[in-house]
């Protein structure tokens, strides 16, 4: 009975998707359609995975509880996934200095939880906000100066703020951690699973996000400027796109999803450090890369991905090995289809 | 022309540097030997020389072959791991460890280095850093490495002679790389990837060759280090240790030998000195390096001193040497002496010969069944309007693009299924419609750098210069120099390829071709963008290549006055097909032809 629920998430989730683009003419060649198949490749996975991995510990409720919580933290992975994705979509960059974000983004929501007392939601705006602004910041200070500049020194340069940010962030929040306060200690119940109501509320807010982040970039006018402006930067200028306004503005974006990934996180792992943005920063990369970097269904597919197969490491094989497995599931990639799952593949023009 | 400054890019004070680090190095030496400083002092100065041959050994592959690594600590902790264990469990002495663990660091490296280099730019650095992740956590699970613990007991030696030789010896090494075939190889593929290739540079061999050796370095500092701290862990060499490193060698300046040594001798003295102020140093370290990329994001050195004939300049101006013999013929014509790869014409039937040749991008049939024969000694033409799909047949014949269906056949041997650098190698060079040149170094290099099938030397060869070395190279310079002149090219040979006048640039493509020595020459536009005095003038120099070289050509161009009065045969292609083939008097007249090119008539 488990297994089918898990299917008929799913499905659910995939019919919305279906619905919101139905127009597209040809699935495969539209990123959502490769999303579609992309998903049912998990699902086929997890299937597979599941098969195997119950027949070694014969406890199928402990897989498909794995697998939840698997999802809650692919989600936040997803958040912060897509700012990578947005920003490298738009200026070729790796920007390291947004795990320091999603880092501030934690601390904000902190503050205006334990110091100003406000409630959860507004905890979560307040956060977001803060985050962005540290995000345009960041490119204000760092990245704009070098827009002409080789790609590797500014590569070196997100790498500067990511460390100036954590050093930073260790002076001014002090380097022992914070317990972030406990919100939402509810239960559901399906069956017999627990779905934890912080594990879900993660979940349901990435979901949501991401579809207003899949319409603000699709549908208004700034998204649409985006996209011209990631795809060709003077071409866009020609035709009266702010281009440094539309960079900027993807910083904020992305950061403002950042944010909402360190204050969810809180509230399911409630230990908070400055140095908290370093490995999730590289997994939500390699989420993004996994995906299909530049594609915002990408970024998410990979951060589930991720969120999903390392927790079923943790719960089968050992923690210890939990790092191996996103980069080793990056490689893999990598050498399979170096675009990403959604990706295409690009012939250099000669 | 001919009057273009010599250097004009050039800074020419690195031997400055040069001179001044021997001086510190002998000074220091003294002072070490005289037992002048204090132990900890000694102990940095250690640190020092190990984090030289580190970033030494990733600018071999992040500087000079431009293949983005960012897991170097991945590899040093391959030396460090194959050191501790070998010491403990052998107690084998410090000599035969640090050997050993450059080796198991270097095969590991070109185990990496196989799949994972196809990648390019970001993709290959993620990879790396992957990589670099993965081998951390794998010693931090397995129980022969103590998990994550580490291991202890390795046999104290720290050495400061030691150290420094085997950083000195890295920076030999790596500098003479630089200077040979091999290394130019490494510079071309930084340069451009794909004219890399079509000079006959295996790609994937050099950069795998670079990616080995880098490795191979970091796994001899680790040696070192482990040896050093007696103690070891997988803390020691996370993401931040590859970054550490990487973040010295781009200080410094990618490409730069004495950048990376500069660098590095100065980032790990900076903390020891900002110690003092010990709270804020982590904040004002990268703080620094910001603050440096965005106001001199080339690093403090640039790529300077890529070009080792500075050094060897002014060496040569200090001890006096025969120099080299200049040739005086006014005429700009090849010296009897002086033979071109040019190989007589020869063998039976067409040199070049496609069957049902086709290929699709997505849903695009950019070349539908082409077929074409091309008779040896022969200038042929491929005209045709805008996509009509020259320029993908020209990269179907040198291997860039496979073709989807179809045959070539060149010489008798089937090409299809080759890659770009066997298909140059079996002699076929081209020129590139939108000039590829190695663009940022000298007009002399890039003819070098094509000269890579002539060097008959390896890269044992290179790092130890015996005397067959130093003939190979002048005979190369020789030859370069000699082709250079031919086309008018010699004063300009110090000058950086991208400051050339547009039509030299096209010139020096055409030499660059031609010292690959090919027997069939594709050119691509070769006139696109002069005037009727210009491309008067590439006419008479095409012809008279063919002759001289013994060359067949095939020619892409869109003036129609060019291809009429030099091709004896003209194949016309439209929408990936070739709509007509003939004599150029053939090809006037041709009602298809004029209906590709003006459209229909209206009836």
């Amino acid at each position: 009975m488990l297994p089918a629920l898990g299917f008929i998430i799913c499905a659910i989730f995939l019919a919305m998707i279906w619905a919101l683009f139905k127009n597209k003419k040809r699935i495969s060649s539209s990123p959502i359609g490769r999303f579609f198949f992309g998903f049912l490749l998990i699902i086929l996975s997890i299937g597979a995975v599941n098969y195997f991995l119950v027949g070694i510990n014969a406890n199928r409720l402990y897989f498909w509880q794995q697998t939840i919580y698997g999802v809650s933290l692919g989600s936040v992975y997803a958040l912060i996934a897509l700012g990578y994705t947005m920003v490298y979509g738009i200026i070729r960059l790796i920007n390291f200095a947004h795990g320091e974000i999603y880092m501030i983004g934690a601390y904000a929501g902190f503050f205006a939880v334990a110091s100003l007392g406000l409630p959860f939601f507004l905890a979560l705006m307040f956060a977001m906000l803060t985050s962005a602004l540290a995000g345009v910041l960041v490119e204000r200070i760092a990245y704009k100066p070098l827009r002409k500049a080789p790609r590797l020194a500014v590569l070196i340069t997100a790498i500067g703020m990511s460390l100036l940010l954590q050093n930073v962030g260790q002076k001014v929040f002090g380097s022992i951690p914070r317990s972030f306060p406990r919100q939402f200690t509810g239960l559901y119940r399906i069956g017999e699973l627990n779905i934890d109501q912080s594990r879900a509320i993660i979940f349901v807010i990435t979901f949501l996000l991401m579809l207003i982040l899949q319409y603000f970039v699709v549908y208004t006018k700034p998204g649409k400027a985006m996209r011209a402006v990631s795809q060709e930067r003077d071409a866009a200028q020609l035709v009266g796109v702010n281009v440094d306004r539309t960079i900027a503005l993807t910083f904020f974006v992305g950061s403002l999803l950042a944010g909402a990934a360190g204050i969810l996180v809180a509230i399911v792992f409630p230990q908070i450090r400055p140095t908290m943005g370093l490995m999730p920063g590289l997994k939500a990369f390699v989420a993004a890369v996994i995906g299909g970097i530049g594609i915002i269904p990408g970024a998410v597919l990979g951060g589930l991905i991720i969120g999903v197969s390392e927790n079923l490491v943790t719960a089968y094989v050992s923690s210890s090995w939990r790092d191996a497995i996103a980069f080793g599931l990056l490689i893999l990639i990598l050498l399979l289809k170096p675009s990403g799952i959604l990706g295409r593949n690009v012939k250099e023009k000669v | 022309m001919k009057t273009m400054e010599k250097h004009p890019n050039r800074i020419n004070h690195s031997p400055i540097f040069i001179f001044l680090g021997l001086i510190a190095l002998v000074f220091i030496n003294i002072q070490v030997l005289f037992d002048r400083l204090d132990f900890y002092v000694v102990g940095v100065l250690s640190v020092v020389a190990i984090n030289i041959i580190l970033v030494v050994s990733l600018n071999l592959i992040n500087g000079i072959t431009g293949q983005l690594s960012i897991g170097h600590a991945g590899f040093m902790a391959i030396g460090a791991y194959t050191t501790a264990l070998f010491s403990i469990h052998l107690g084998t002495p410090i000599y035969i460890n640090l050997i050993f663990s450059g080796l198991a660091a270097g095969f590991v490296g070109f185990l990496i280095g196989l799949p994972t280099l196809r990648l390019r730019g970001d993709y290959l650095a993620i990879a790396t850093l992957g990589f670099g992740e993965i081998i951390r956590v794998i010693l931090q699970n397995l129980r022969l490495t103590g998990g994550a613990a580490g291991l202890g007991g390795i046999e104290w030696f720290d050495n400061f002679f030691l150290t420094q030789f085997v950083a000195i010896a890295v920076v030999i090494i790596t500098w003479r790389i630089g200077g040979s075939a091999p290394g130019r190889a490494m510079v071309a593929i930084r340069e451009d990837e794909t004219a890399a290739e079509t000079v006959g540079i295996n790609t994937t061999k050099f950069k795998v060759m670079a990616f080995a050796l880098g490795s191979c370095g970091a796994g001899i500092a680790g040696s070192l280090f482990a040896h050093r701290m007696t103690y070891i862990s997988p803390d020691g060499f996370t993401f931040m240790k590859s970054i550490e490193v990487l973040v010295m060698l781009v200080l410094g300046g990618l490409g730069s030998i004495t950048g990376a040594i500069f660098s590095s001798t100065l980032l790990t003295l900076l903390p020891e000195f900002l110690r003092v102020i010990d709270e804020w140093r982590m904040i004002i370290y990268p703080a620094l390096l910001v603050i440096v990329m965005i106001f001199r994001s080339q690093g403090l050195f640039g790529t300077m001193e890529l070009d080792f004939g500075q050094v060897k300049n002014l060496l040569e101006k200090l001890i006096p040497r025969k120099p080299l013999e200049e040739s005086n013929n006014p005429n700009p014509r090849l010296e009897e002496t002086v033979s071109f790869g040019g190989v007589k014409i020869e063998g039976k039937g067409p040199i070049l010969e496609t069957k049902n040749l086709s290929i699709s991008f997505g849903g695009l049939k950019a070349v539908k069944a082409f077929d074409i024969q091309i008779s040896r000694g022969a200038l042929h033409g491929l005209i045709g309007p805008n996509g009509a799909g020259k320029t993908t047949i020209f990269n179907m014949l040198t291997g860039v693009h496979s073709p989807n269906a179809g045959e070539i056949f060149f010489n008798g041997e089937r090409i299809d299924r080759k890659s770009p650098n066997s298909v140059a190698r079996s002699g076929i060079a081209r020129t590139f419609q939108n000039i590829r040149l190695f663009k940022d170094l000298t007009v002399l290099d890039n003819v070098k750098v094509a000269f890579h099938l002539q060097a008959d030397y390896g890269l044992g060869t290179a790092i130890a210069h015996p005397p067959s070395f130093g003939k190979a190279e002048s005979r190369i310079t020789r030859e370069a120099k000699e082709l250079l002149k031919v086309f008018n090219l010699i004063d300009h040979s110090m000058t950086i390829a991208k400051n050339l006048p547009y039509g030299a640039q096209r010139r020096l493509e055409i030499v660059r071709a031609l010292a690959v020595s090919p027997k069939l020459l594709l050119l691509d536009e070769p006139a696109a963008g002069m005037n009727t005095l210009e491309t008067q003038k590439l006419m008479e120099l095409i012809r008279w290549v063919r002759e001289e070289f013994n060359l067949t050509i095939l020619l892409i161009e869109h003036d129609m006055s060019l291809v009429m009065k030099l091709c004896q045969t003209i194949s016309v292609l439209d929408y990936g097909i070739k709509i007509f083939e003939g004599t150029p008097e053939q090809v006037r007249n041709e009602p298809r032809v004029i209906e590709a090119y003006l459209g229909e008539e209206v009836s």
